[in-house]
């Protein structure tokens, strides 16, 4: 960034003199520091993951959950700050709340990442305010069938069949890429999403206490947004282990 | 039992012993209904408004010629009865509005844009805002014509009659109306509306004013018909010249003059 | 006090309204009397006032107290259609009239019937009555003339009836309500709403269905 120091990144009121604001990118930046977050549409369902750094010993194992229910066929997480994430899921429930008093119907996927997106985005326009330091992934099944969404700091959202937010996100993004979605079970999408979460943290976190959160709304689960089955999650997880040892293996047989 | 400040309610009390109390009958004063024949209808290339002249404040004719065509912009007009004052301000407020937005879109107003400002206004005070309106214009959509109600209600009709004389004025038209009228006939048709309430309501009376609305041109009849101009008196009540006899004469001078002798003043 | 009673010199719509459901759509159905008092302000009045491509209600009660609660709903299903990129479902409309209704009980006098068509739910009925509830049935009749039908349109409803029998069954229901109610009268005014769209009939006072008349 060349522009940095000139002045025009004090505020997400200003444009730079290429027509940038540096604020948002810097929280862009902010996202990418977090954790490693996936979300995958299979063929019957969503499933979102993401994984955390336990900073101490103290704190109860399981406790402190990122992915939030909105609604029981919505499903949300917030990778990047923890508290702005808190704001975002609060904002979420609000609006899902308000579209049922009027309409006396859940809200659909496409409308609650568009609402959140203009809110995300109020937040881009004013020197009093900071933009949110958190992107944002909605799973939803609804009468359309099962979505993802992903709204970044700037307020823009895309629909996905898959996504990767935070820390190795293009090394996952690369996973993601070579698997196909439209094919794959909620099940087996789990345990494409443990696979890739054990082999792209692999070098940074080895030595160190984490934990990935997993959570799935498909027709297993009955369309609701609800956390994978423990078994399931044991069974993901021993095989990725597996698997990376077999990586291990294969690079020996290089070796 | 008074208080020194702040308002006094002593007479609401009183008053609700008066109405309800026991052995009492006294019934409050009631508002005099101000009356009105206001008419229109929608004849072949566009609306014929008609209204009569009288304002009344209760029993007495307060304006012998007064005009209940108010103009809201340059192709469309309103006929107004109900409360003068309501009528006024609430065809002034939309009139001002609809040129506002005229100049805000660069297009002529449509008339059903009038009618919803006319009836959310309407609405909004519940009725206490004591207009009852026939609008009536022509737009880029053809000619329209609306009743509305102090509540805020509107209709959509051929032919409309409102105020105290719409009795008199719906009984002429449903008798007479027919679809495509000619111009005359349908000026005709409205100037005998009008006169039916004139001549049957007791809330109505005097000229018959009428405004004529076609695509692009307005013609509005100011007394179109005067059926109660006041004749000349059938005799005269003056004296001639010389018919009281002069029985007897007397000058009195009411100055006395008194001489002064100016060199007498001067020693 | 629940809900508010006419105030005097107010326009109202004693009336007869009614929507039923068939296989394919809804036929909504009114008469057309209004009246301020004894008078009768218009002989021709359309109380079925449409709220969407294919959303119709059914006005009863104050005209202006519905007319402006059906100008609301206009604007929110429109503003709602263009937001989610689809027609809004006859079940939204509804319940919009009953937020309005009902947060408004005290101010208003209306009982309003809804009927259309959506791609999910096919052809479907909600009333909405005085003091802001709301009901999901097959058919649904209301103003001052549904009383004297109750009977009749219980006995001659059927469930699957084609548009032909449907249209039928409401003119004829209306017809008896508008002959027995003095605050109901005038023509019949009818629209079939089906995925097509929309079909407006329009019933002459002097060609409605006979029945007894003494």
């Amino acid at each position: 960034m060349s522009s940095i120091g000139t002045g025009y990144d004090l505020s997400s009121s200003t444009y730079s003199l290429d027509g940038r604001i540096f604020q948002v990118e810097y929280a862009m930046k902010a996202v990418d520091n977090s954790g490693l977050c996936i979300g995958l549409r299979a063929k019957d369902g969503i499933v979102l993951a993401i994984s955390k750094l336990v900073h101490s010993k103290l704190l109860v194992p399981k406790s402190n959950k990122r992915i939030a229910s909105v609604d029981q066929h919505i499903g949300m997480v917030c990778p990047g700050l923890i508290a702005d994430g808190k704001a975002l899921i609060k904002r979420a429930r609000a609006e899902a709340q308000n579209y049922k008093d009027n309409f006396r119907m859940p809200i659909s996927g496409k409308m609650i990442a568009d609402r959140m997106g203009q809110f995300v985005q109020a937040y881009t326009l004013y020197s009093s305010v900071r933009p949110f330091g958190c992107s944002t992934l909605i799973a939803t099944y609804d009468s359309v069938g099962p979505s993802l969404y992903m709204i970044d700091p700037s307020g823009v959202y895309w629909g996905y069949f898959g996504c990767a937010v935070g820390k190795n996100k293009q090394i996952a993004k690369a996973e993601i890429e070579k698997l196909k979605l439209n094919e794959l079970t909620s099940r087996q999408a789990v345990m494409e999403v443990a696979r890739i979460m054990y082999s792209v943290m692999e070098d940074d976190i080895k030595d160190r206490d984490y934990e990935i959160e997993y959570t799935w709304i498909c027709d297993e689960s009955d369309k609701k947004h609800v956390e994978v089955p423990s078994d399931l999650i044991e069974e993901a997880e021993r095989k990725a282990k597996e698997s990376l040892d077999d990586d291990d293996d294969d690079d020996m047989d290089d070796e | 039992m008074a208080t020194k400040t702040g308002f006094n309610f002593d007479n609401y009390q009183r008053n609700l012993f008066l109405e309800h109390g026991k052995e009492n009958n006294m019934k409050l004063p009631k508002a005099t209904k101000t009356g009105t024949t206001i008419v229109g209808l929608m004849f072949k290339d566009g609306i014929v408004l008609g209204a009569d002249t009288r304002a009344t404040e209760g029993p007495i004719v307060a304006d012998k010629n007064c005009e209940k065509i108010h103009y809201i912009a340059p192709n469309m007009y309103c006929c107004g009865a109900g409360t003068a004052a309501d009528t006024e301000m609430t065809t002034a407020l939309i009139s001002s509005n609809i040129e506002l937005h005229r100049l805000n879109t660069g297009r002529e107003a449509r008339v059903v844009t009038a009618m919803t400002m006319l009836k959310q206004l309407l609405f909004k005070y519940q009725g206490h805002i004591g207009a009852a309106l026939i609008l009536g214009g022509v737009d880029c959509t053809g000619p329209h014509l609306y009743t509305i109600y102090p509540h805020g209600s509107t209709d959509k009709l051929p032919y409309v009659t409102m105020g105290s004389g719409s009795l008199a004025a719906m009984a002429v038209f449903e008798s007479k109306y027919k679809k495509d009228l000619e111009r005359q006939e349908a000026i005709d048709l409205v100037a005998e509306a009008i006169q039916a309430g004139i001549f049957n309501d007791m809330g109505s009376g005097s000229n018959v004013d009428v405004c004529v609305l076609t695509k692009g041109k307005v013609d509005y009849l100011r007394n179109y018909i005067k059926p109660n101009v006041r004749k000349e008196k059938e005799q005269v009540y003056k004296f001639n010249l010389g018919v009281t006899p002069v029985i007897k004469e007397s000058i009195r001078n009411l100055v006395d003059v008194v001489e002064v002798n100016e060199m007498e003043i001067d020693q | 006090m629940n809900t508010a009673p006419l105030k005097p010199g107010e326009v109202s719509l004693g009336t007869t309204i009614m929507a039923v459901q068939f296989n394919g759509g809804v036929v909504v159905g009114a008469d057309s009397r209004t009246t301020t008092g004894s008078y009768i302000a218009n002989r021709v009045t359309d109380k079925l006032t449409q709220v969407h491509d294919h959303i119709f209600c059914c006005r009863s009660g104050s005209a202006a107290d519905t007319q402006a609660i059906a100008d609301i709903v206009h604007y929110n299903l429109q503003l709602l259609a263009a937001q989610e990129g689809e027609e809004p479902t006859v079940q939204k409309a509804a319940n919009l009239f009953q937020q309005l209704v009902y947060q408004n009980k005290d101010a208003l006098s209306a009982g309003i019937i809804v009927g259309g068509y959506d791609k999910y739910n096919g052809g479907s009925v909600y009333s909405v009555p005085l003091g802001g509830s709301l009901h999901k049935q097959p058919f649904c009749i209301g103003g001052s003339g549904s009383t004297y039908i109750y009977g009749f349109c219980d006995a001659e409803y059927k469930e699957n009836m084609t548009k032909e029998e449907c249209v039928d069954f409401v003119k004829r229901s209306v017809a008896l309500a508008m002959s027995r109610d003095g605050s109901s009268g005038g023509v019949i005014r009818l629209a079939i709403i089906d995925k097509n769209g929309v079909e407006r009939i329009f019933v002459p006072g002097n060609q409605l269905p006979q029945f007894f008349e003494g």
